[in-house]
């Protein structure tokens, strides 16, 4: 943790040093941003525009998880599967999110569906490669040994191939979430009339590089602390048992 | 054995396993009696995995017949498969739930095959923190705790290093003493045969070659001339039984006869 600190504080210490080296309208320091920041909680115009962020965030995960976990896992163990889908994937994966927001807006409109829609569309084929990867992993061995002592299919699967495959379900929750994060200002910033992406297209129409990296370190922050705060801590629950390696 | 007096704990008769065009087991009668320890020796492919697959039931599609005197079958594989993310004692709790054993008898069964395994002090302990000795344990307590008539074992001690896999030979006859099960152990090391088994069962290439009684008297001496005089014997008829020249298949269809046997 405390190696973790030291280096988050360089990270800010590059920021202040390119921000002195720069006009302080082009790219003002992390002082002046955490000021901005600070400004904008205490008129109250974080909070809403966040809310509905994270709404739209875990909405598109849900619906990426939804879609690229059985996906993986079919063509983990199917051949004809994977065969017949992995074009998909590989399609799927190619398309810019971008496109993904367009067509979701034309054809369902201009609402938070088409946000969702857009956003889980466009994690789920990384979802599907991951687990993919897991499924191939699974010791089929243990299978064998549970059917010796008379495991039922239920509790083969609940308690023999589920832990084999968590922690690349825990894997895509964590790579869904980078992903879905990136989409949904993008989604927004195009098609939605507030949230954090909305907020960093405005500043960025009046010019405002404070505000707009107000905002982008807004972000960063929460993503942090999902990640540290929640990720990491069922993480440890999980897989706790694992031996650490030292390299 | 006179299996009017005592029923058998396997009969298996006229048992035929083929995989595709290869046959793996030919003609195989073998019948073995309640309590008794049974090594089968055989170079590698010579189908005693399969053998042991098909009696645990994990193998089907054979013709012949295969009865058990038992309802419940204990099996040791090669490697100790124990599920990594539990520790010792729930790598047994998951096989005690999975085989519904009463709830009022888990507490003394654990604490009677771990003590006898002399684990008692590792049950806390997850798989990665032992040796591969004590993995190996563990999968035999867990085998044991779930009261099989039968267990079988494929090898266990292959994968050890020899001065472990010896202690294991010792501690596993100690432990037969007491728990008195069939086994029938699959193995291609003549002098754990020799050492273990009351019958040592020679097979080739899917055939039973020959069979020889142990009379070394009981509790055995690892070190004792008597197993070096039978291992010696063993050998002997071993490779004997290996040379044979056979043909294997009709000579008409030389595309059922590929060359190498088993993979």
């Amino acid at each position: 943790m405390g190696l973790r600190l030291a280096s988050l504080a360089g990270a800010f210490l590059i920021w202040w040093l390119l921000s002195l080296a720069m006009p302080a309208n082009l790219l003002p320091g992390p002082w002046v941003a955490s000021v901005t920041l600070a400004k904008d909680f205490a008129q109250g115009d974080v909070l809403p525009h966040l809310a509905i962020t994270l709404l739209r965030v875990t909405g598109g995960l849900a619906l990426a998880m939804a879609i690229g976990v059985p996906l993986g896992i079919l063509m983990g163990i199917n051949h004809r599967a994977e065969k017949v889908l992995d074009i998909w994937v590989m399609v799927g994966l190619t398309v810019p999110s971008l496109c993904y927001a367009i067509i979701c807006f034309i054809l369902i409109g201009l609402n938070e569906a088409a946000t969702i829609v857009a956003i889980g569309l466009t994690a789920a084929p990384s979802i599907a490669i991951n687990l993919w990867e897991g499924v191939k992993t699974i010791d089929f061995k243990l299978v064998e040994m549970a059917r010796i002592f008379e495991a039922g299919r239920t509790r083969i699967l609940a308690r023999v191939l589920l832990p084999q495959v968590m922690p690349y379900i825990m894997a895509s929750v964590r790579m869904g979430l980078g992903i879905v994060w990136k989409i949904a200002v993008l989604v927004e910033l195009i098609g939605r009339p507030n949230g954090v992406g909305f907020k960093l297209f405005y500043w960025y129409q009046l010019a405002d590089m404070a505000q707009v990296l107000a905002w982008t370190l807004l972000f960063t922050l929460v993503m942090l602390v999902i990640e540290l705060g929640i990720l990491k801590q069922i993480e440890h629950r999980l897989f706790g048992w694992r031996p650490r390696v030292g390299l | 054995m006179n299996a009017a007096v005592e029923p058998a704990a396997i009969a298996i008769a006229g048992l035929n396993k083929r995989f595709g065009q290869l046959s793996v087991l030919r003609d195989l009668d073998l019948t073995i009696a309640d309590r008794e320890f049974v090594c089968i020796l055989g170079p590698s492919g010579s189908g005693k995995s399969t053998l042991l697959n098909i009696i645990s039931g994990l193998e089907g599609g054979y013709t012949g017949t295969v009865q058990l005197g038992a309802t419940r079958v204990g099996y040791l594989f090669q490697e100790p498969r124990l599920l990594p993310w539990l520790t010792a004692e729930k790598n047994v709790d998951f096989a005690l739930d999975s085989c519904a054993v009463p709830q009022s008898r888990r507490a003394e069964l654990k604490d009677h095959y771990f003590d006898l395994a002399g684990l008692s002090a590792f049950r806390g302990f997850y798989p990665h923190e032992l040796s591969g000795g004590m993995r190996q344990r563990v999968s035999l307590v867990r085998a044991l705790c779930v009261e099989p008539g039968i267990l079988l074992m494929d090898e266990p001690f292959g994968g050890l290093d020899e001065l472990t896999a010896r202690r294991l030979r010792i501690d596993l006859l100690r432990i037969w003493r007491e728990s008195r099960k069939t086994i029938v152990f699959v193995t291609h090391n003549a002098y754990e045969a020799s050492y273990l088994a009351d019958r040592v069962v020679v097979m080739a290439r899917g055939r039973i070659r020959d069979q020889i009684k142990v009379t070394v008297p009981r509790p055995r001496d690892y070190d004792d001339p008597a197993v070096f005089d039978v291992n010696r014997d063993v050998v002997r008829r071993f490779l004997a039984a290996a040379d044979v020249a056979e043909p294997a298949v009709p000579e008409s269809d030389p595309a059922l006869n590929p060359p190498g046997g088993k993979p």
